[in-house]
């Protein structure tokens, strides 16, 4: 016993600390390869490119719907300039700025609360698909439809605004809103009266949802009630190409 | 000498230590939705991406050719009168104030359908590039979700009365093609109500008319 302890001591400094990093190594080679698992079992020579492609237009998207709020902004600036003093020019003014308020054209702040979703962190039970326990796209419509059902007067998810436009879809593992990528997790805003988070736990279809995702899945649902819940301005297009809205009652029609 | 050696293999080892780190921690905060995309699903998604892209540039032609007439008639002297009721009848159309009228498609839901199974179809003729949809006499504008079991339905308020009648303002093809697509919505609903009978018919011209909801917000305020 004494002999082996002399000679451990006896081992240099240098090697124990050699010893030590190469553990290290070993260890962060493992688990770069386990996270590479997955990716490499789908892996082929269009992939690279397509992620690439995917990011790069998802960075245009972004530049697009800047500059469609940017000039959005620099009209209603122009137009508020040229009523040219008359009452007409001036009523129809204020008419367009509420109409794209209650459209969702403008950014919104007010009381509600945020509702995050999480992907699953328990381990995927034998014969179960691992896909129940990520954030689908339907879970993300659920609790967005849940939440207009409570009395949302806005929602957002993520940095997409939700309007009449919106559709909520899943492609694969990723979830889009308003055609644009929005990655995990998924933060639900609302705006909306005082006891919507009441409102929401006691609808049987939020029940439902929890039960059949968080409880069953292990699907993170967390809740947040901020001072106040600010929702982005809707940034796509407004055009209708396929219809014509009907002749205007414009002028008369309140928002 | 030899300590030389085993310092240098040391400084090695941690410069391969660091590099990996590294690596690992930018691979973990990467687009985790991104990497587990198969071939297939990143080639739907850019194709996604690239419409979203094509569509707001369209919408970026648009602004800039209102931005320029509006300042032209500033420019004149003129009032901008006829620009803001363009541009009102356009937000007002769009958001539900005022009913549509366009080419489009009639769906048509015979038998019992739960609401959510409805919201799908909707969903779906959404993402399809739908303008404006009405069940029944109901325009479905933001915060309209059809909610109940099947056989007590309400949308907008009201009961929902079947058959039930869906018309979608939009490009006809693109629309129905959406629903009736193989493994699409339809096919999914006859699946889970084997009962249920839907007909998608394409039309000239159809009719959506406005809502009756107040869609000003009242508890939230514009954000500057």
């Amino acid at each position: 016993m004494a002999t082996l302890a002399a000679r451990v001591r006896a081992i240099p400094t240098w090697q124990v600390t050699l010893g030590v990093a190469l553990l290290a190594l070993g260890f962060l080679i493992a688990a770069q390869l386990a996270s590479e698992g997955p990716r490499i079992r789908i892996t082929s020579q269009e992939r690279t490119p397509l992620v690439a492609t995917a990011l790069d237009l998802q960075a245009q998207q972004d530049g697009l719907k800047q500059q469609i709020l940017d000039t959005r902004a620099a009209i209603g600036a122009l137009e508020a300039a040229g009523q040219g003093g008359t009452t007409v020019a001036s009523d129809l003014n204020g008419q367009l700025q509420d109409a794209r308020i209650a459209a969702g054209l403008a950014a919104l702040t007010g009381p509600g609360l945020v509702i995050q979703l999480s992907d699953s962190s328990a381990p995927v039970a034998q014969g179960d698909d691992e896909r129940d326990y990520l954030v689908s796209g339907h879970d993300v419509l659920a609790v967005v439809e849940e939440l207009w059902l409570a009395g949302a007067e806005g929602v957002a998810v993520n940095n997409e605004r939700v309007t009449v436009a919106t559709a909520i879809v899943d492609i694969g593992g990723s979830v889009l809103a308003n055609s644009a990528y929005v990655a995990p997790p998924y933060q639900v805003s609302a705006i909306g009266p005082p006891d919507m988070l009441e409102r929401l736990t006691a609808s049987p279809g939020f029940v439902d949802f929890i039960r059949a995702r968080a409880q069953t899945f292990g699907i993170g649902v967390d809740y947040a009630t901020p001072e106040a819940v600010d929702l982005p301005a809707y940034a796509g297009s407004v055009n209708l190409r396929y219809g014509r809205p009907a002749t205007s009652p414009a002028s008369s029609a309140a928002p | 000498m030899r300590r030389w050696s085993s310092r240098i293999a040391l400084g090695c080892v941690l410069f391969v230590l660091g590099f990996l780190v590294v690596v690992q921690l930018r691979s973990q905060a990467a687009d985790q939705g991104l990497n587990g995309l198969s071939v297939q699903e990143l080639t739907e998604l850019v194709a996604n991406l690239t419409t979203r892209n094509n569509q707001l540039r369209e919408e970026i032609r648009t602004l800039d050719q209102q931005h320029d007439a509006v300042a032209t008639a500033v420019e004149r002297g003129d009032t901008s009168a006829v620009q803001i009721r363009a541009d009102l009848n356009r937000v007002l159309g769009w958001s539900g104030r005022v009913g549509v009228t366009g080419t489009g498609i009639r769906v048509t839901v015979t038998g019992q359908i739960p609401g959510d199974a409805l919201e799908q179809l909707l969903n779906e003729l959404r993402n399809a590039g739908a303008e404006a949809i009405a069940i029944g006499p109901v325009r479905i504008v933001a915060g309209d979700v059809p909610n109940g079991p099947a056989g007590n339905v309400m949308v907008g308020g009201l009961p929902l009365e079947t058959p039930v009648d869906i018309v979608a303002v939009g490009q006809p093809q693109t629309l129905a093609g959406s629903l009736t697509r193989a493994g699409g919505p339809i096919a999914q609903l006859g699946a889970r109500f084997p009962e249920i009978i839907v007909t998608v018919t394409a039309e000239d011209l159809v009719s959506v008319p406005a809502t009756d909801r107040t869609l000003a917000p009242v508890l939230g305020r514009p954000r500057l």
